[in-house]
């Protein structure tokens, strides 16, 4: 285990921004931390390197208690949101930095500061950039500079606070890709903090979805994804319909009986069904339910919108598929529905 | 010409013609203001040619005033950089309870007479002042001497490095302070390494600024010198003394030699601003 959090507490005033917090994060393992703003991400991944403190709890690093720990003796590499590079060094003297402070008996020479200096910007593809200020590099440039500075250190973890939130789309998804693949080359544990869940379900080993402190459900993508553990995961992450619905004997009735799905787990009463937009299968049928009230295309999909008995659902399909059924707006279809997720209504 | 722009394009005529009497209006403020009080200076002092000039300067109570200014200056200068840079430091990189009221506190000196702060320092240290009696048995002079100078001094030109540099500091956040913290950098080499180069050109520009005002500050400084001639008196109060005494030549001689140190610094603000333009600029985003 590279990291064990147990029970990690921390309060802002009358704010619980963490509450009891468990987690055990694998050697070598890519991990994201997601969740709004608010639930208290940001908080354990800082209180992880240490530039917060918690309240109580336990943190170890590599079987090492490490609450108690300066951040420098930590020896974690940690990537702001905004780079945070030295902007009066240049790239060369941002990433030599964390091996210049070292106490003079760790210190290496200044040949092999620079060997592993410019070993750490071949790395990052930055190699002819050293003499370059920060000023002087686009973002995703800088934020490599950032990178290679964290890892200079040989730090035993990565931590990365919203590594590709300040960049634009584009840049964002390359180097997200070029993150896991310099991942899959030098196997560090990284923990990466993120409100995007396409980011932590493409880039994550395992993803942590966190709300109000607390953490809701740690698993593979595919696992929250496809099974999430709450209410909230359900919401937060994809699109999802969410509907008002009454359980008995395992069969959810939807706005007065008018659609009727098979649920899996057993509650019962009143409820809550979440339905993702491409688990919502319509067919064209004259004397149908449903109305098409809107259909949306982007790209390669196609949304649409379906009103029925006062609720308006969303199904999502490939474009091919829709031209195959012809729905138009305004015609009447059948909804089926295969699977719905319940939770009990709060 | 006139006719037909003005035919074609009044709005834009109109707003050159406005523009044309605001910086004519802005110029002839200039002019009337600053250059001409400024050449004045220097033309009364070299009234009665260079020799006087120069005798009203190495005069023993000319120069002991350059002296004891060039001295005040010496000691208030180093003093308020360091308790700046701390000051700053800790407003901008911290939170803790009455930071508000330490920023007013800062700004003290500026909301406040100079003639107030002066006598602050009389009720305090004065003879019939709160510790002044303790400080004469114990053989220490304060008012009417330097010491009493210096501290006026301090206390007056305290806000100049601080008002430059929290602004500043606080734009530049603590994040990189933390990314070298995180890297293994101890404090002091956090602080010389980032802090300071970070905010070295606002700092330098507060001091210039806080030496100026040291080098120039009249009343607080009147109050607390009692004027004795040769031993208590700084350059611009000495030039109150000779203006008194009608001796008009050497007044401006001395007053010269103060606005010249006041050109200095402009100059070197300005080739700073110049030299290191595009860095300022960096530091600053």
């Amino acid at each position: 285990m590279a990291i064990q959090v147990s029970g990690i507490t921390k309060q802002f005033g009358h704010y619980r921004a963490l509450d009891q917090v468990d987690l055990e994060v694998r050697s070598g393992e890519l991990l994201a931390l997601l969740g709004p703003s608010g639930s208290g991400k940001t908080t354990l991944l800082r209180i992880m390197a240490g530039l917060e403190s918690a309240d109580s709890g336990s943190l170890q690093l590599h079987g090492e208690e490490a609450l108690g720990l300066s951040p420098r003796e930590r020896q974690v590499g940690f990537v702001f949101q905004h780079y945070a590079l030295f902007r009066h060094m240049t790239v060369f003297d941002n990433v030599a930095f964390g091996l210049k402070v070292r106490p003079r008996a760790q210190r290496f020479g200044r040949s092999e500061i620079k060997r592993r200096v410019m070993e750490l910007l071949e790395l990052v593809q930055l190699a002819h950039f050293a003499d370059r200020y920060p000023a002087q590099l686009s973002g995703g440039q800088r934020q490599r500079v950032a990178l290679a500075r964290a890892l200079a250190i040989e730090p035993k973890v990565l931590l990365l606070d919203e590594p590709f939130g300040a960049l634009d789309a584009k840049v964002r998804k390359e180097l997200r890709r070029w993150l896991r693949k310099l991942h899959d080359d030098i196997h560090i544990t990284s923990v990466f903090v993120t409100h995007d869940q396409e980011e932590a379900l493409e880039l994550a080993d395992r993803v942590v979805v966190m709300s109000q402190g607390r953490i809701e459900q740690v698993g593979s993508p595919a696992d929250v994804y496809d099974h999430p553990a709450s209410a909230f995961v359900y919401e937060f992450l994809g699109q999802v319909n969410r509907f008002d619905c009454t359980v008995a004997d395992g069969v959810a009735r939807v706005a007065n009986g008018a659609l009727a799905i098979p649920t899996e787990n057993g509650v019962q009463g009143e409820a809550i069904a979440y339905v993702r937009p491409h688990d919502l299968g319509l067919s064209p049928s004259a004397g149908g339910p449903g109305r098409v009230s809107g259909i949306h295309v982007v790209g390669p999909d196609a949304r649409v919108e379906v009103d029925l008995a006062g609720l308006t659902l969303e199904a999502e399909m490939d474009r091919e598929r829709l031209s195959f059924l012809g729905l138009r707006p305004g015609d009447r279809c059948a909804v089926h529905i295969d699977r719905a997720r319940v939770f009990p209504r709060r | 010409m006139l006719a037909k722009t003005s035919g074609q394009r009044p709005a834009l005529d109109d707003r050159s013609w406005v523009r044309g009497l605001l910086i004519l209006s802005a110029l002839a403020f200039l002019l009337l203001f600053l250059v001409l009080p400024l050449v004045s200076v220097f033309v009364e002092a070299f009234r009665r040619g260079v020799g006087a000039y120069w005798d009203a300067l190495i005069e023993p109570d000319a120069l002991s005033a350059i002296h004891l200014t060039l001295i005040v200056a010496a000691i208030a200068v180093p003093l308020n950089l360091v308790f700046g840079v701390a000051a700053s430091w800790c407003i901008s990189k911290f939170d803790f309870r009455g930071k508000g009221l330490l920023i007013t506190l800062i700004d003290l000196p500026f909301s406040v007479s100079p003639v107030i702060s002066g006598i602050i320092y009389v009720l305090l240290f004065g003879l019939h002042g709160v510790v002044g009696p303790f400080l004469k048995s114990q053989g220490i002079q304060i008012i009417f001497a330097v010491p009493g100078l210096v501290l006026a001094t301090i206390f007056v030109t305290f806000p100049f490095v601080a008002r430059e540099l929290i602004p500043l500091m606080q734009e530049q956040g603590t994040e990189e302070e933390e990314a070298a913290l995180v890297l293994g950098a101890s404090g002091w080499q956090t602080f010389w390494r980032v802090t300071l180069p970070n905010i070295k050109w606002g700092l330098m520009y507060g001091v210039l600024l806080c030496n100026a005002r040291a080098m120039g500050e009249f009343g607080a400084v009147s109050v607390v010198s009692g004027h004795i001639r040769g031993e208590t008196n700084t350059m611009p109060l000495h030039v109150e003394i000779l203006y008194n005494e009608y001796n008009f030549v050497a007044a401006f001689s001395v007053a010269s030699v103060l606005a010249m140190l006041a050109l200095v610094t402009l100059v070197a603000k300005t080739a700073l601003e110049w030299r290191f333009g595009a860095e300022l600029a960096a530091t600053r985003h």
